[in-house]
């Protein structure tokens, strides 16, 4: 397990391992989110040195690591739009087990939660795929898919609900 | 028992980090106190897992790597100074939600009779309507309505308005074209609410009138 060996031995092969498969991954989702080649760049390598420093608070059992590194990414997508405009980012959130209700899905695991989600998105039609996919990317995805769909933008809303929706049903199928 | 959650589109825009961040800072709060929507969010993350993983990748500057381990035992960035957050004489037992541990709180002040609200500040979305909002028992807000989305996490006591009854844990989410008069329960209501667009103070000119019966 990558993360583990970042987090426990401080490994820079296992990191040289996960920078190599996240890295260009992560470009992608921003440059996808609307930054430019040169900043989704230097925020990538900010993304990478984040995993690198909070590998240890990697849970295996809350989530897998694409998972793990999408909310990192999705952070630090969010507090550099922050940053340039001069405010700082928002703090890191507050995982104190105590104040947390208890997840209504404990008992699943974590790779057959990974492993049905996969399987119910690739069940949904391409429009809703689509759809799914689009809601991840942008600052304004309503806008976005409005206009990659050719959507009035009055008709996003509902298509995402039957979209989240469909997903649903294939989860529940999946079991 | 929680009976009111965000909309399925609501936490699909939080796990994608789409949501203005008073909206998201609401849903937070919910989503810390209502074991549903955690599991929920988790499967909606894993889904933004999938898509990360599915991503053709785009491959980074040939030095990028280099650039990465050069930085790697640099000291972490230090965490921002607690913010200031007044003591808001809070009903034994009731404890802030997690989620407002970084932001600046007010005192309360007085907007009409039995109202009171207090100001929250997050540091990250200075210009975000946030606030706690305190209302006495049986009060009713006079009917308005919203420039913008209104959601309103319940954190005690509870309220009542044309959708339903909301009680400790319930998350309302006003669209901009619901006009509503809630009214509290008899215990009263205190609960966290993020109005869209920027700064306007709708409360301004609320009054409330007791209720009958
Ligand atoms: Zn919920």
């Amino acid at each position: 397990m990558l993360i583990r060996r970042v987090a426990t031995a401080r490994d820079r092969q296992a990191f040289a391992a996960l920078f190599k498969y996240f890295a260009p991954r992560v470009k992608a989702y921003l440059r996808r989110a609307g930054l430019e080649p040169g900043e989704a760049e230097e925020v990538a390598q900010e993304v990478l040195l984040s995993l690198w420093r909070k590998a240890e608070s990697f849970d295996p059992a809350r989530a897998a690591p694409a998972t793990w590194v999408f909310a990192i990414a999705r952070n630090a997508r969010i507090d550099r739009a922050r940053r340039n405009h001069g405010l700082p980012g928002a703090p890191e959130p507050e995982e104190a087990e105590d104040e947390l209700a208890p997840s209504a899905e404990t008992l699943t695991l974590t790779a057959e939660r990974e492993a049905r989600v996969r399987g119910a998105l690739g069940q949904l039609a391409p429009e809703q795929q689509k759809i799914v996919k689009l809601s991840f990317f942008s600052d304004t995805p309503h806008a976005a898919i409005a206009s990659e769909l050719n959507l009035p933008l009055g008709t996003v809303k509902s298509r995402i609900r039957l979209a989240l929706a469909k997903l649903r049903a294939a989860l529940e199928e999946v079991r | 028992m929680i009976r009111h959650h965000p909309s399925a589109e609501t936490l699909l825009a939080h796990a994608a980090g789409t949501l203005p961040a008073g909206q998201a800072l609401v849903v937070a709060a919910h989503v810390q106190g209502c074991g549903a929507c955690r599991a929920e969010l988790a499967r909606l993350e894993a889904l933004g897992g999938a898509v990360l993983d599915e991503l053709a990748p785009e491959p980074l500057a040939a030095e990028a790597f280099a650039a990465v381990l050069d930085r790697l035992d640099a000291p972490a960035p230090k965490p921002p100074a607690p913010p200031r957050q007044a003591d808001l004489g809070l009903p034994a037992g009731l404890r802030l939600p997690a989620a407002l541990h970084g932001a600046e709180i007010g005192r309360w002040l007085w907007v009409g009779p039995g109202i009171r609200y207090s100001r929250v500040r997050l540091p990250w979305a200075p210009n975000e309507n946030v606030m706690l909002l305190r209302v006495g028992g049986s009060r009713r807000v006079i009917p308005h309505s919203h420039g913008g989305a209104e959601f309103t996490q319940v954190l005690h006591g509870g309220f009542t308005d044309s959708t339903g009854h909301y009680g400790p844990g319930d998350m309302a989410e006003a669209d901009h074209d619901l006009a509503h008069q809630p009214a509290a329960d008899p215990e009263g209501c205190i609960c966290l609410a993020a109005l869209e667009g920027g700064l306007r103070l709708p409360w301004r000119g609320w009054r409330t009138t007791r209720r009958h019966g």
